[in-house]
């Protein structure tokens, strides 16, 4: 595109390609800005690089196939996802789950939450520029929680955990135990990058007041999770329409004012002590007891009718749309990506920010492409 | 309107009675003039709109005082073979906290109908997507390109039900894919 110049230069827009393969995009994603010096002027999103037709598939496949292509949606939050599923399946087939299934599910949910945003905290911190440190502060938490998560389910991240009606089997004699010494460990991990970012001020002045959105564009681009939170948007699924035992513990939905970079990344920061939490209040509540219920058949079926279910995955809303015509698959099962509609609002925040600080706003919103591909 | 408008019996719902303790009082308010059906889903209430009428109902649920439905949840379309696509809108209130999901049902010659674009800057991706998975258009979008599929696959639509899968599915044995009847 040419700008009229008031000398006799020319002066053009450049199309800077970022991506598929670059280490700023978080996986296989391309944007195409066109910027003007070092100022973005335009964003283009490419995604789909990843599309596997989970949806399709799914389609053919009965109802407890289709867990382990939910765990590969979400590959970073795999639990949350299970979760989203196996809850849509249990709405539609009429399944009552047992009590110590849902704590236990909590307790999982949650610490994949923490493991998630961990994951986040170093991936950004090298977004901004601190090559190292926070990737291996954070990494070294996370890599707790997934042995926890291995030692559980026998794998370390396509987990496969979660069945409709409850759980797969129960968990170990020493699980309480386990996820105290991890929480023990995420405490010291949350308070290390704590202190190594959220007062740096090198980080602050990269971080703040760069890619805001006001908290009604964010409503109306349907962006959810720490993303829309930190616009002063009060909307947090857990506490709204609650589901497993979140209505029975005590807990604060975290909310910043801002809007920036700075704001989803403290309002992440935060909610891990939230979900910190969350974690002991459920290992008090954690008693003996069934993990499926006593009825269920071989089979599961199902009787026709639609549900769309949604629960806080840790990048927002991850909802399931299933149509069930009977019988013991999905007619339709749509996955409501959380980072499909954050990732929309990408141009709204990247447009007049320089090129440096577009790759921070892209990191804020910490997308997982497989959820947005799926 | 042209939509066949056969009720799916989707869940046992009998009109009238069975809408109690729904919001279908104030959606039927804010829907005046336009013909809605209700039937009550496992969780939210749902709603039937003529594709013509959509987006009109749509901004009549956004823009009422009372309803506010400022949050379009998602946007995706099941085809129903014989029976048309239904298109699928799941609404959320930010502010009053209640969920709609509101189905337009388009006849399999007529896969046309009007952008949501307008009313939720949302809905944008999701009708690239519904578009290039199930070959619906839709009317004045701003940005009607692909975006899974390659920019140049516009003529398969993976979705729909007489998709097939690739050949290794058909391998992997009974159960796993369709049979060569279903083809």
């Amino acid at each position: 595109m040419v700008t009229e110049s008031a000398h006799e230069f020319e002066t053009r827009d450049l199309l800077l390609n970022v991506g598929p393969q670059h280490p700023s995009t978080h996986g296989v994603f391309r944007m195409v800005m066109q910027v003007d010096g070092e100022v973005v002027r335009d964003v283009i999103p490419y995604v789909g690089y990843l599309h596997r037709g989970a949806e399709k598939l799914c389609e053919t496949m009965d109802y407890r196939q289709g867990i382990g292509f939910m765990d590969r949606t979400e590959y970073l939050a795999s639990m949350n996802a299970e979760l989203s599923y196996v809850m849509a399946v249990e709405a539609i087939a009429d399944l009552q789950v047992p009590d110590r299934a849902q704590w236990i599910r909590m307790i999982l949910v949650e610490l994949n939450r923490i493991s998630s945003h961990l994951m986040f905290m170093g991936a950004f911190g090298v977004d901004a520029g601190i090559i190292g440190t926070p990737m291996i502060y954070g990494w070294r938490e996370r890599e707790a929680i997934i042995d926890l998560f291995e030692e559980i389910t026998g794998d370390r991240m396509m987990f496969a955990y979660f069945r409709p009606g409850g759980l797969a089997w129960d968990v170990p004699t020493n699980f309480a135990a386990r996820v105290q010494e991890v929480i023990a460990a995420v405490k010291q991990g949350i308070k290390d990058l704590d202190g190594l970012l959220t007062y740096n001020e090198v980080f602050l002045a990269r971080t703040q007041g760069i890619g805001v959105i006001s908290a009604a564009d964010a409503i109306d681009f349907g962006m959810s999770g720490p993303s829309i939170r930190a616009s002063g948007v009060h909307l947090d699924i857990r506490r709204d329409e609650p589901y497993l035992k979140y209505s029975e513990i005590d807990w604060n939905v975290i909310t910043a004012t801002e809007g920036d970079v700075f704001a989803r990344y403290n309002c992440r920061l935060q909610e891990m002590w939230e979900s910190v939490r969350m974690v002991e209040q459920c290992l008090d509540r954690l008693e003996p007891g069934l993990i499926m219920p006593e009825k269920m058949p071989r089979m599961l079926r199902t009787p026709p009718g639609e549900v769309y279910v949604r629960t806080e995955a840790p990048r927002g809303e991850y909802g399931i749309y299933l149509v069930s015509k009977g019988g013991n698959r999905p007619y339709r099962l749509k996955v409501r990506s959380a980072c499909l509609s954050n990732l929309q609002a990408l141009k709204q925040m990247s447009v007049g920010q320089y090129v440096a600080d577009a790759i921070l706003v892209l990191g804020s919103i910490d997308i997982v492409l497989g959820e947005v591909d799926r | 309107m042209t939509s066949e408008n056969q009720p799916e019996s989707a869940t046992d719902s009998t009109p009238g009675a069975t809408l109690d303790g729904t919001i279908w009082a104030e959606v039927d308010r804010a829907l005046a003039g336009i013909t809605a059906r209700a039937e009550r889903g496992v969780l939210d209430l749902i709603v039937h709109i003529p594709p013509a009428e959509i987006v009109r109902g749509l901004r009549a649920l956004k823009h009422d005082t009372t309803l506010q439905f400022d949050y379009l949840r998602c946007l995706t379309a099941v085809d129903n073979e014989d029976e048309g696509i239904d298109i699928v809108y799941h609404l959320y209130s930010t502010t009053a906290r209640h969920n709609l999901t509101v189905k337009a049902t388009l006849p399999n010659d007529d896969l046309f109908i009007d952008t949501a674009t307008t009313v939720w800057r949302a809905a944008n991706w999701l009708e690239r997507e519904t578009a290039e998975m199930f070959g619906v258009r839709f009317n004045g979008h701003p940005d009607p390109r692909t975006l899974l599929m390659p920019e140049d696959m516009d003529d398969t639509f993976p979705l729909r039900k007489d998709h097939p899968l690739a050949e290794i599915e058909l391998l992997q044995g009974d159960g796993m894919g369709y049979t060569e009847e279903d083809r």
